[in-house]
């Protein structure tokens, strides 16, 4: 899933993408698996965890760097990755209340897969716009 | 329906699928139509209200919809399960915002509802009411269409 011109020039970020798109693609993997859906459940509920920790996880460091340079958007950046950790959260306890159900862990790993493509693919880019236009990399 | 309503989805799928999928797209010649029509396996609604009303349908050869969601997943896909309808509402969502965002800078202020998902071609949904414009959309992994059956007060 990872493409080499998603790279923003922060070594961190750049290893921290490449290890989400990783993680959102085993859970995938594991969500589209044949067999009975009672049997993978478990493998479900752990590559779901261990995405969704690591997604939060990077979203910190990625503000961080954003304050580290005084990335002019990082208001708004921040916005939008509080939105999706609201999401995150609401299907966590969703899980919780209801358990795992296949059809809704599938759509919730195709909203992941999505969003992630589309954000790292076009908002974070603009944080590599910026790093270039103030001449390097971190 | 006016034309100029029709060019931000051209340029909004432009973008994304560039972005999402790696893939250039073309405009074939736009089709005035009496009802929204789901001609392809896989369709997703999506409802637009406030300046502008009405309804917009994405419709995706199933094959086409397969190799997308491969792009994406980097996995071979092999049927229209709640993964890749999901997916593919996930993208017609992504263009119809973006192309609602176009025309709010001709001052048109719009929100679209969660996208719904219909398998399997044929029917007219009893939904609409009001004529639409088909505006197809071919790629490299095949062609799909957007009808557009918006009408707004301004």
């Amino acid at each position: 899933m990872w493409k080499e011109h998603y790279r923003i020039g922060s070594e961190l970020i750049d290893t921290q993408h490449q290890e989400l798109f990783k993680r959102v693609g085993n859970f995938i993997k594991v969500v589209q698996a044949e067999g009975k859906w009672e049997e993978r459940i478990q493998e479900v509920k752990d590559t779901l965890e261990f995405m969704q920790h690591y997604v939060i996880f990077h979203f910190t460091d990625e503000e961080e760097l954003q304050e580290e340079i005084g990335y002019p958007e990082i208001d708004r950046h921040r916005a939008i990755h509080n939105e999706f950790r609201g999401e995150i959260r609401a299907f966590a306890k969703q899980v919780e209340q209801e358990g795992l159900d296949e059809e809704k862990v599938q759509e919730f790993g195709a909203k992941v897969m999505t969003w992630l493509i589309m954000h790292v693919g076009k908002e974070d880019q603009k944080i590599g716009e910026f790093i270039r236009s103030q001449g390097g990399s971190q | 329906m006016r034309v100029e309503y029709i060019n931000p989805f051209f340029q909004a799928t432009n973008d994304v699928f560039s972005v999402m999928l790696n893939l250039q797209t073309k405009r074939g010649n736009l089709k005035a139509v009496e009802e929204l029509i789901p001609v392809h396996e896989a369709n997703v609604v999506i409802g637009v209200t406030g300046d502008m009303r009405g309804s917009l349908l994405f419709s995706f050869p199933e094959e086409m919809a397969l190799e997308m969601v491969k792009i994406m997943s980097g996995m071979e896909m092999n049927k229209l399960d709640a993964f890749v309808t999901s997916a593919l509402s996930e993208v017609a969502n992504i263009i119809s915002g973006n192309a609602l965002t176009y025309l709010a800078q001709n001052q048109l202020t719009c929100d679209i509802s969660p996208p719904q998902v219909i398998v399997g071609a044929g029917g007219s949904m009893s939904m609409t009411t009001e004529k639409a414009v088909v505006l197809p959309l071919q790629t490299n992994v095949g062609t799909f269409e957007i009808s557009i059956s918006l009408h707004g007060s301004k």
